[in-house]
């Protein structure tokens, strides 16, 4: 697949990039750099890597707002993968460490004729509030039109890619952007945001019948891999979602079969808009006592019913998950 | 080109969508007219308190990145955004501009915006030093500018009602006042803060406590009214960090003394304790509880079932006074900050004294200068 390439990553020591690097470095006449910052631990991702592939990576160490410092890093390198992220915060914590170095990074990407740009975005950048209930979400759909009402890390995902897209027409850098689902893989929980809400310990499950837009981190980074090192698919866009995954009742009922305990109730899918409706209105009839959190904006875009499809990915990279939906769940409870 | 395309505007309330308003125009005498310079996390609760004053109007945001304008304009419905000031102040034509910048950018920017005509309201800490302090108001009696600082907490509702119970004699006479800021270090700013040692605050010259301290200390200043108060003690660096962490100071006055305590080591938690001769009161204005003790009346044993009878009350009493803000939408994190604003508006509509003076501006720029350079003396074993 690859001859000779040298790649470069940004988040290599994080969640997916731990996992990213071993399989890139499975590849015969890769070498990979990766720009970390002064603080980050090394350690973990060599522990994993044999003698032969530590030879090739290297580790540039600096500030993603320091150009200089872009600049060497991305000297002589054939596929940038862009997955630093910045994951919580505040809209504005999240921009700054989001969308303005990915702008940073556009520039002396450009700059430097960077020979592909991976753009490791999300699937919550889609205008799900506006598709019907278990309608299919492929690449063809829009991105939010109104992302402001989003979640601050929807919001900014949805800026960085159209960021990145507008750079891209706009100089010619090749761009390649992947669309994760909910990355999950040992030492991250199973329940998240998607399945419902927590309150203290209690679970509240929102819905709840339709198969979860997850993805095992293994999964995915060898769609990111494919992304970065499959020919000619520039200006693509992949969704990555482990299809058949399973809904969220299932999900509550198969981590409490593995022993967490879980306490929850259940609000079914037909009362999630009105119940949400009736925050939203509280929250602004008492000019924010309740920050909007929720909202029937906000729901339809986590909760509502939806297929999602990675028939792109298959077809275009030919990506086939390496572990099975039961395999990923195993190994996530194992860790 | 600076002006930014206004951002899609669709959620005012849940029910109808905004009208905007033009940016220029004639400006309605019955309002006024706002602006934020400065994108950064603390401008979401300016945009938000501004939004519940009926008589403001954010006319627009500013920010040198501009995708951090970008997203507090499409967030709270602002009709224009900018990458430079000047545009911004020609264009949109603030009466008030909000200074929501780096601390080390406040003085030139705020004598530069009076400079160009309009009122400046200034998120603390007001300046780097007492010398810029006085550079920032020597303008503003020059320019006939008005100018705030963001010593928010003295207008919040439980702070505004001790006042009240202290001036109606509930604890007789202050003497002593100690204020404590928890502010753990592995919250998402702290964290910031100590992984880059190049992060602005990290810059200031008191360091940590300088983007911080001013909210304990103008709470003690409410009472100890020394230009300079006698201090003892330090700030010491946790082991984990190349910088301080912790600052523990006791400032004696002529009538009132005081302890400021910052910890990196306790949760997040924004305490006062007003000490008089018939009593105390403690105020938590995170949990927006008043907890009043006074000095039992019975003798013996007996007051050993006065005290916590007492802390009953007061407890029955908070827990009402909760419950029925709760019920009016009555509890906000920043309710003293639209308080401060308010009247900071006022004060510019009707011409009169702005609600913080600014020889209190000054007063506790000044302490806080004593107190880092103490500190600085201190540590380096000259004190």
């Amino acid at each position: 697949m690859s001859t000779a390439k040298r790649v470069c990553l940004t988040g290599a020591t994080g969640f997916l990039g731990r996992r990213l690097v071993p399989r890139l470095l499975n590849e015969q006449d890769v070498t990979v750099r990766c720009l970390v910052r002064n603080s980050s631990d090394v350690d973990p991702l060599l522990g994993v890597l044999s003698a032969e592939q530590q030879s090739r990576i290297e580790f540039v160490r600096g500030d993603m707002r320091d150009a200089e410092y872009l600049k060497q890093g991305l000297d002589s390198c054939d596929v940038l993968y862009h997955l630093a992220a910045a994951l919580g915060g505040s809209t504005s914590t999240l921009f700054l460490n989001t969308v303005v170095p990915t702008r940073q990074l556009l520039d002396v990407a450009h700059a430097q004729g960077v020979g592909r740009f991976v753009l490791v975005s999300s699937l919550g950048v889609y205008g799900t509030a506006g598709l019907r209930n278990w309608q299919q979400v492929d690449e063809t759909c829009p991105l939010d039109p109104q992302p402001e009402r989003r979640d601050p890390y929807s919001f900014s995902k949805v800026r960085q890619e159209q960021v990145a897209r507008e750079f891209s027409q706009k100089t010619g850098l090749p761009l390649v952007i992947v669309r994760p689902g909910v990355i999950f893989g040992e030492g991250r929980p199973l329940i998240t945001s998607r399945v419902g809400l927590s309150v203290g310990p209690l679970l509240v499950r929102m819905g709840g019948s339709h198969s979860l837009p997850y993805t095992y981190v293994e999964n995915c980074a060898e769609a990111l891999k494919l992304a970065g090192l499959t020919p000619g698919v520039e200006g693509e866009t992949f969704n990555v979602v482990d299809e058949g995954f399973l809904t969220g009742h299932q999900l509550v009922r198969y981590v409490r079969r593995h022993g967490q305990k879980k306490w929850s109730v259940w609000v079914p899918g037909m009362c999630i808009q009105p119940l949400s409706w009736m925050y939203e209105t509280y929250s602004w009839l008492s000019s924010g006592q309740l920050p909007p959190v929720i909202t029937p904006y906000r729901s339809a875009a986590i909760w509502k019913p939806l297929r999602y499809s990675s028939s792109n990915a298959k077809a275009k990279l030919n990506w086939q998950p390496p572990f099975t939906v039961e395999q990923s769940l195993e190994r996530t409870i194992a860790g | 080109m600076t002006t930014l395309s206004p951002p899609s505007n669709k959620q005012a309330s849940p029910s109808a969508s905004p009208k905007l308003q033009p940016v220029t125009g004639q400006q309605p005498k019955s309002s006024v007219r706002v602006a934020i310079l400065g994108c950064g996390q603390i401008a979401d609760a300016h945009l938000s308190q501004i939004q519940r004053i009926k008589f403001a109007e954010t006319v627009a945001v500013c920010d040198s990145l501009e995708d951090l304008a970008y997203q507090a304009a499409a967030r709270f419905n602002v009709p224009a955004m900018f990458t430079d000031w000047r545009e911004m102040l020609q264009q949109a034509q603030p009466d008030v501009v909000h200074l929501a910048t780096p601390a080390h950018t406040h003085a030139a920017l705020a004598i530069e915006l009076m400079k160009a005509g309009v009122h400046v309201y200034v998120e603390k800490p007001f300046t780097l030093d007492v010398n810029e302090a006085d550079r920032v108001l020597a303008v503003a009696r020059e320019t006939g500018k008005a100018i705030c600082v963001g010593h928010d907490q003295l207008f919040d509702p439980v702070w505004l009602r001790v006042k009240q119970l202290v001036a109606q004699g509930a604890i007789g006479s202050v003497g002593f006042v100690e204020s404590v800021l928890g502010y753990p270090i592995n919250g998402q700013f702290g964290k910031l803060v100590a992984s880059d040692p190049n992060h602005s605050v990290r810059r200031l010259p008191g360091g940590l406590f300088q983007n911080t301290i001013s909210h304990p200390l103008y709470r003690m200043t409410d009472y100890l009214t020394d230009e300079v108060p006698t201090l003892i003690g330090g700030w010491e660096r946790n082991t984990e960090f190349d910088f301080p962490t912790e600052l523990h100071v006791s400032l004696l006055g002529e009538k009132v003394n005081g302890t400021l305590t910052f910890s990196t080591r306790i949760p997040p938690q924004r305490i006062t304790r007003v000490y008089g001769e018939k009593g105390t009161l403690t105020v938590d204005f995170d949990t927006q509880v008043i907890r009043r003790e006074a000095r039992p009346r019975l003798p013996g044993a007996f007051a050993k079932l006065e005290a916590p009878l007492q802390h009953v009350t007061e407890s029955v009493r908070n827990l009402t006074r909760n419950l029925w803000r709760f019920a009016w939408g009555d509890i906000h994190y920043f309710a003293g900050m639209k308080t401060l604003f308010e009247q900071f508006y006022r004060s510019i509509m009707h011409g009169s004294e702005p609600p913080i003076p600014a020889i209190e501006i000054r007063r506790v720029t000044h302490i806080m200068d004593q107190i880092f350079d103490h500190c600085r003396r201190q540590e380096g074993g000259q004190a």
